[in-house]
């Protein structure tokens, strides 16, 4: 993905990333460097660890902050297969960092391919789910050196190649050299994770300020190269091993209390530790980490600093320890007598200041070159060189030194961060077609998936396969995360927001928080040209993260940008990423957040301002159609396949989609196979009523609170607006049909004909294209949603737009749902035809019709008994598994019980069972199908007649009934039923609680 | 009462004939369970009619007149061979074609065709019109299959089924899985092979062969039958308080009839609850409904909101009973779902004045409630008669397709208005002649069979 790659015409598998060698001519002084990583992943992962905007660049600049001169080159190999190939081949490699799974093959079977090798490179692994590290003594025993879990910092990588060049270089350095090191005692993955990157970059700020002056630039090298080692131990021994090797040299410890010792888990082990450490080296600071505050008395007793594991400002406090204990190294603005006028964190920092020093503190650092050193001691050494050779002495004024030297440096910053998502220029932006940053940091998990979806959409040259359609990621401007941290430090909102529970008091110190001055004019310049309505949305770091589902935790806004003065819009702009900033901090967020293995200080929120696709039509402004897409279909039934994807769409914006309201759901590759739609009833059961819109009316102009502007409207104004002509058919009740269109007289419906059937656009054709190339590229299922608007308009021509892209977590899962596993007599029920996919394992509650009751004369009776026991259970916050014989709502009570979703609607999991000479069809189709769809239930079919599964009746007869009625038993368990769903090969069981 | 030449009582005929049913037919057990509904329930019939028994009148009756089963050859989207059965049971054609409709489902069985055939035979009977009975269909689902894979199999079907069918041997009409969109293909495939339009089955579109009112025709039957019971005593719909539950097709026809008529109905409902409209509703309000139910397709509660003094109640799952049953009233129309009144419902509905109750919902009572009623003595039709309506506005549709004109929508109610009084007539006298005047379910279960039992007699052995 180099910039001068040329136009790939399909995901290659192996292709070198960045480049190596910016700097040149220092000799390499270490004896073990890292030169050449093979990063195995899919090009997906690739592309966020790498080519996220700057990403590329930041991963860089922090390589050469470390090694100042060199930064190992970077390859890339998709799949395992291709990695082994490429290994034996190359033969170069230093270091391979794997994803947990790469299609073909797991990291462990990675590892022990390459471990037949001689030499062989250490394999790292660096894991995308949580779920993946639950075992890293299996990983270990693989071969695997260390196992990471990418959480959303792309300072992991150079952590991880760092922490692996310490561990080789630590018996020269230390050992001979007296480097100094640090010993991270830590055995969770999520933690180290997490702190790595932390402490490695406090570690690189300690060093810069340790630079004297006046030092040559070798010895300031030498000395980048001196910095502290970090030894990274996983149990007592280990640990105790490291400081007996280097305990002269150990500038401090950082140590959880509890971890492995003499082979068993010790509860103090950290304390002791400790204990050992000062006794022996009185002065070395040690930090105690521990999720039981009650350990602080402990760290406190062996003179320890105790942190709080979760402190929800954990890492600060981590940095603040480092800091206080090592020092720290910004820009000083110091007058001649050298008292202290401001400080500068970081290169923008500079900048700033620089528009406002007084100028006898400009003259006195320039002077001395104290900018050119700074810069150089943070290895910004293009603009440092730039900057050496002007002596105060070449400019007529200080002002002149004053401009030129915000100019190097602003022009240096731009240079860095110039990535696939350009830097926002006001003179240059396309507000048609552009797609732009304001201000650096991440992207977010939604910026990164459009910058990718757009990738690949210009990539693969999609467009030229659907002539006469516009097929784009809409025109916008993402704002960095930096900006974000810009608003939260500047105006002092970071730990009121994570400590804070009066949301509304915390928005209105949001609302009146000030945004940065550039950021502002670039928001501003945008405005000027943005004249159509925006979508103002959340794209947090962790949004993209595949397990953790986060759509709807945060906030989108939609405004009608339609004031003339620009000024109001910039206002209304600002409140809009106000509120956006704010649902991050708000109660639903943070519950969330709690559920997830994350801390909320992790978090950072980037936002993706968008053109909203759509047209004007009287005062409302919507898309024809808009929806969302997934590569994987859990529910197929044939002949689609799970492969074939799925797509629910309606009329309008997506709102109706994302919010479970009625829509329509098809296969991509199977427009025309509708399950939910294949009767009168069902159409008019599951059809579409209404749709939403944006409000270009007064109340769109006004204030963006709460969904304000967007309104529902009935399928009449859609039909007087035009935009019925594409989705709408007509029901007729004397014809007991339904018409394709809208040119017979009868109440309008929602059913996609034209464009499905009749094809007046190539919805179905582009949204399977779009999927199978994102899948792909992904490496694994994805999700899409897109907009649409399918007829020509102005001179304008149909359009397609890609809203968002992101992976579904599903690959891992259909290697280890391996239900094979269980046996028949664990489990309560098992079939072979099962939809829906994952693991349920926290569910207590059965509810069973007892087998020999169920009678068509009593079916009724039965269905109400039934809906009483789910609104009794649903009232108590409790899912339950639900086994009954026949089909669940069938119209014919013959058939099963006739009941209605809203009587089965706490069901987690239907099982409709065959009974004697009584056989079962799914009932796939029925309408309430698109619940079961919709809430992700599991649907188990089993007819053990035809030796299509079986369901222990005899067991569940012998469970003591919680309650009982008219034959519906409702049975409670102590310990949870495990379900298992494979949504490839439909297979599935429920197991038996294991007390049971 | 006559004595029998056997000296049995009726009911050991008729349990005689359900062991024989068992006996022949094994594997159908949804038929033998209609099969011992229905005779059970004409027992006393064979105690007074003894010349059925030894004309095996009951014998003949329970053995289908002919059964065609066929191959059923398509091939779907993706260029795939598909096979399904097809079935067509010709159960009895003693009083007029057969006629019963089509069903495309999965689980499409003889068995099942036989019980629904064996039941169409008596409901066709009892609208007093010319319609023998039968049922037919096949296993194919079309849920999940595209319109082009439906036309297929439809045209496969009807080219094996054309050879059976036509407008004075079978007349099929549209069931489960078969609509308009099924019986157009099927109507299409037919008149090619045929070369002639003619009226070989029912549920045609409106510009080519159907008939008017088939929406309105079940609520508007209803009405109609209440009014005629009303009428055994001297009473009219004018001015009496109408509980309506539900609030589709059925419902809605059935509160117009009901304000034509004079009468105020108060209530209507969907899934989530009902609303209570002491004042009426009226032509406007019915207005707001049909636009709310058929075109917006949205919930009742928003007449609550559209109008001042309506109340809304909420359904409770977890209740044992419907408040709505306990309105005071004269007349309830439960035109919801299958067993919507229990018995509590059905006391609830006795203590709170109601004295008619017409079903236009296919058995929406329990037996319970049933026999309630029952014992109360009020007018209470069973949906088998009440409901016919729908039934016989096919009935209609044959006889415009065979004279070749077409309707008004008042020529068509007026003949449903007939048709509704005659079964009427028909169910009273029957019970009166069994001994139980009054019970319109005696008379429903006795009428049908009568009518087709006697024409069997009468045409000899065939």
């Amino acid at each position: 993905m180099s910039q001068d790659a040329g136009r790939p015409t399909g995901p290659p598998a192996v292709r070198p990333l960045g480049s190596g060698g910016r700097l040149h001519g220092f000799q390499d002084l270490s004896r073990y460097r890292i030169h050449d990583i093979l990063l195995v992943s899919t090009v997906y992962d690739a592309f966020i660890l790498t080519e996220d905007g700057q990403l590329s660049e930041s991963v860089l600049r922090r390589f050469l902050s470390f090694d100042a001169y060199h930064a190992p080159r970077l390859w890339h190999a998709a799949t395992g297969a291709d990695a082994l190939a490429l290994a034996t081949r190359e033969r170069r490699f230093d270091l391979v960092i794997t994803a947990a799974h790469v299609g073909d093959m797991r990291a462990d079977a990675i590892a022990r391919a390459l471990a037949a090798r001689d030499p062989h490179p250490p394999v790292v692994v660096l894991a995308y789910d949580p779920r993946d590290v639950d075992d890293p003594a299996a990983l270990a025993a693989a071969g695997i050196e260390h196992v990471f879990l990418w959480q959303g910092d792309v300072g992991i990588l150079p952590a991880i190649v760092k922490l692996v060049e310490d561990r080789l270089n630590v018996a020269e350095d230390t050992g001979t050299m007296g480097v100094q090191a640090i010993i991270l005692i830590e055995d969770n993955v999520r933690y180290y994770s997490s702190f790595l990157p932390v402490i490695y970059a406090e570690l690189l700020r300690h060093s810069q300020s340790l630079v004297p002056e006046g030092l040559n630039l070798s010895q300031k090298l030498l000395r980048l190269q001196a910095r502290p080692k970090i030894l990274l131990c996983r149990t007592y021994e280990e640990a105790w091993r490291d400081f007996t090797a280097y305990g002269a040299n150990v500038l401090g410890v950082i140590a959880d209390i509890e971890f492995a010792r003499g082979g068993a888990r010790d509860p103090l082990a950290g304390v002791d530790f400790a204990r050992r450490v000062r006794e022996l080296q009185p002065d070395v600071p040690v930090m105690l980490q521990s999720g039981a505050r009650e350990n602080a008395a402990e760290a406190a007793a062996v003179g320890a600093t105790f942190l709080y594991k979760d402190s929800p400002t954990l890492l600060h406090e981590v940095q603040r320890f480092m800091i206080e204990q090592f020092g720290f190294g910004d820009f000083v603005f110091r007058r001649p007598d050298g008292s202290e006028v401001s400080r500068a964190r970081d290169l923008r920092g500079l900048e700033d200041e620089l528009h406002t020093v007084p100028p006898e503190s400009l003259a006195y650092h320039a002077d001395r070159n104290h900018f050119s050193r700074w810069l150089k001691a943070r290895t910004e050494f293009a603009v440092a060189y730039r900057l050496r050779p002007r002596k105060l002495s070449d400019f007529a004024t200080i002002e002149e030194l004053r401009q030129d030297l915000i100019q190097s440096i602003h022009d240096y910053r731009r240079e860095q961060n110039r990535g696939i998502v350009a830097d926002f220029e006001p003179a240059t932006f396309d507000a048609d077609a552009g797609f732009s940053r304001i201000g650096g940091g991440s992207l977010g998990g939604k910026g990164r998936g459009l910058a990718f979806g757009s990738f690949l959409l210009e990539a693969y040259g999609l467009s030229s396969r659907f002539p006469g359609v516009a097929i784009a990621v809409p025109p916008g401007i993402v704002l960095g995360t930096e900006v974000f941290d810009r608003v939260l430090d500047s105006n002092g909102l970071r730990d009121a927001a994570i400590r804070s529970t009066d949301e509304r008091e915390l928005l209105a110190r949001f609302l009146a928080a000030r945004m940065p001055d550039d950021v502002l004019r670039d928001l501003s310049a945008f405005l000027e040209r943005a004249r159509y309505p925006l979508a103002v949305r959340s794209s947090s770091l962790l949004e993209d993260s595949p397990s953790l589902p986060f759509a709807g935790v945060y906030e989108t806004y939609m405004l009608a940008n339609r004031h003339p003065d620009v000024r109001v819009r910039l206002e209304r702009l600002l409140e809009a990423i106000g509120r956006v900033y704010v649902s991050m901090f708000g109660r639903h967020a943070k519950a969330y957040l709690e559920s997830t293995p994350y801390r909320l200080e992790e978090e950072k929120m980037a936002i993706v301002i968008q053109k909203v696709v759509g047209r004007p039509r009287g005062d409302r402004y919507y898309p024809d159609l808009a929806g969302v897409a997934r590569s994987h279909h859990a529910y197929a039934v044939p002949p689609l396949r799970a492969s074939d994807g799925v797509a629910a769409v309606a009329l309008g914006l997506g709102t109706a989609v994302v919010g479970g309201e009625p829509c329509f759901r098809f296969s991509p590759r199977h427009p025309r196979h509708l399950l939910q739609f294949s009767t009168v009833q069902d159409v008019l059961a599951n059809s579409q009523r209404a749709f939403y819109a944006l409000r270009l009316d007064d109340a769109g102009e006004r204030q963006p609170t709460e969904d304000f502007a967007l309104a529902q409207y009935g399928l009449d104004v859609a039909e007087r607006d035009g935009a019925l002509v594409s989705v709408g058919s007509t029901y007729s009740a004397e014809n007991d049909a339904i018409f394709d269109g809208i040119g017979r007289p009868g109440p309008r419906l929602v059913t996609f004909a034209p464009i499905l059937k009749h094809r007046v656009f190539p919805l179905a054709e582009i949204l399977a294209a779009v999927l199978e190339l994102a899948e792909q590229a992904s490496g694994g299922p994805v999700e899409i949603e897109f907009a649409a608007t399918a007829t020509p308009w102005r001179g304008q021509p149909p359009e397609f737009a890609l809203l968002q892209l992101r992976p579904l977590a599903l690959t891992r899962e259909f290697a280890e749902l391996d239900v094979g596993r269980y046996s028949d007599l664990s489990l309560v029920c098992r079939s072979s035809s099962v939809l829906g996919h994952g693991r349920i394992d926290d569910v207590r509650d059965l509810v069973v019709i007892d087998s020999t009751r169920f009678g068509s004369a009593r079916s009724q009776e039965l269905a109400a008994a039934l809906g009483r026991i789910n609104a009794s259970l649903a009232d108590a916050g409790r899912p339950y598994i639900l086994i009954g014989v026949g089909r669940f709502g069938s119209s014919e009570p013959t058939l099963g019980l006739p009941v209605q979703w809203d009587q089965i609607s706490g069901a987690r999991v239907v099982v409709e069972a065959g009974f004697r000479d009584f056989r079962v069809t799914p009932s796939q189709g029925s309408h309430f199908f698109h619940h079961l769809m919709t809430f992700n239930v599991g649907y188990f079919t089993v007819n053990p007649e035809r030796g299509e599964g079986f369901v222990d009746w005899d067991w569940l007869a012998a469970q003591p009934a919680a309650g009982e009625e008219a034959g519906v038993r409702h049975v409670r368990v102590e310990r949870p039923f495990v379900v298992e769903m494979n949504g490839r090969d439909h297979q599935g069981v429920i197991a038996k609680p294991r007390d049971g | 009462m006559p004595t029998l030449m056997t000296g049995t009582p009726g009911s050991a005929y008729v349990e005689e004939i359900i062991d024989l049913v068992r006996t022949k037919n094994p594997a159908e057990p949804e038929f033998h369970q209609a099969v011992e509904e229905v005779l059970e329930s004409l027992a006393p019939v064979f105690d007074r009619r003894p010349e059925y028994r030894s004309a095996r009148i009951l014998e003949r009756f329970v053995e289908p007149e002919r059964v065609v089963i066929f191959r059923v050859p398509w091939q779907d989207d993706q260029g795939a061979v598909q096979v399904n059965r097809g079935y067509r049971v010709q159960m009895n054609s003693a009083i007029g074609p057969y006629k019963g409709g089509l069903r495309f489902h999965p689980s499409v069985t003889l068995g099942i065709l036989k019980f629904l055939a064996f039941e169409q035979v008596l409901k066709n009977s009892l609208t007093t019109l010319a319609m023998g009975g039968g049922k037919g269909g096949s296993d194919f689902d079309p849920k999940g299959k595209s319109d082009a894979e439906v036309m297929r199999f439809c045209q496969s079907f009807m080219t094996e089924l054309a050879r059976h069918v036509g407008p004075d041997t079978d007349v099929p009409a549209g069931d489960i899985g078969v609509g308009g969109r099924e019986i157009g293909y099927l109507f299409g495939q037919y008149k090619r092979l045929r070369n002639e339009f003619t009226g070989v089955l029912t549920g045609k579109g409106l510009n080519w062969g159907g008939s008017l009112i088939r929406p309105e025709a079940t609520g508007y039957g209803s009405v109609y039958f209440a009014a005629e019971m009303l009428a055994t005593r001297g009473e009219t719909l004018e001015g009496k308080v109408c509980l309506v539950s539900g609030s589709g097709n059925v419902a809605q026809y059935t509160v117009e009839k009901l304000i034509q008529l004079g009468a105020r109905p108060v209530t209507l409902s969907d899934s989530s609850g009902f609303i209570y409209d002491e004042s009426g509703i009226t032509r406007e309000k019915l207005d707001f409904v049909f636009e709310l139910k058929n075109v917006r397709r949205g919930r009742i509660k928003e007449y609550a909101d559209r109008f001042s003094g309506v109340v809304y109640t909420p359904l409770d799952p977890k209740a044992g009973s419907n408040p709505l049953w306990s309105i005071p009233a004269q007349c309830a129309f439960p035109s919801a779902t299958q067993n919507e009144i229990n018995g509590v419902d059905a006391a609830n509905l006795l203590r709170g004045g109601v004295y008619v109750v017409s079903e236009g919902a296919n058995m929406p009572t329990t037996l319970d409630g049933v026999a309630r009623f029952l014992d109360a003595g009020i007018l209470y039709a069973p949906g088998k008669a009440s409901n016919a309506g729908g039934v016989a506005t096919s009935g209609l549709e044959m006889s415009q397709n065979n004279m070749r004109i077409t309707w008004t929508r008042e020529e068509v109610d007026q003949r449903l208005h007939q048709i509704m009084k005659a079964i009427h007539r028909n169910c009273a006298e029957t019970a009166a002649e069994f001994g139980t005047p009054g019970n319109y379910v005696n008379g429903a279960n006795i009428a049908g069979f009568l009518k087709v039992a006697d024409a069997m007699m009468d045409q000899g052995l065939v």
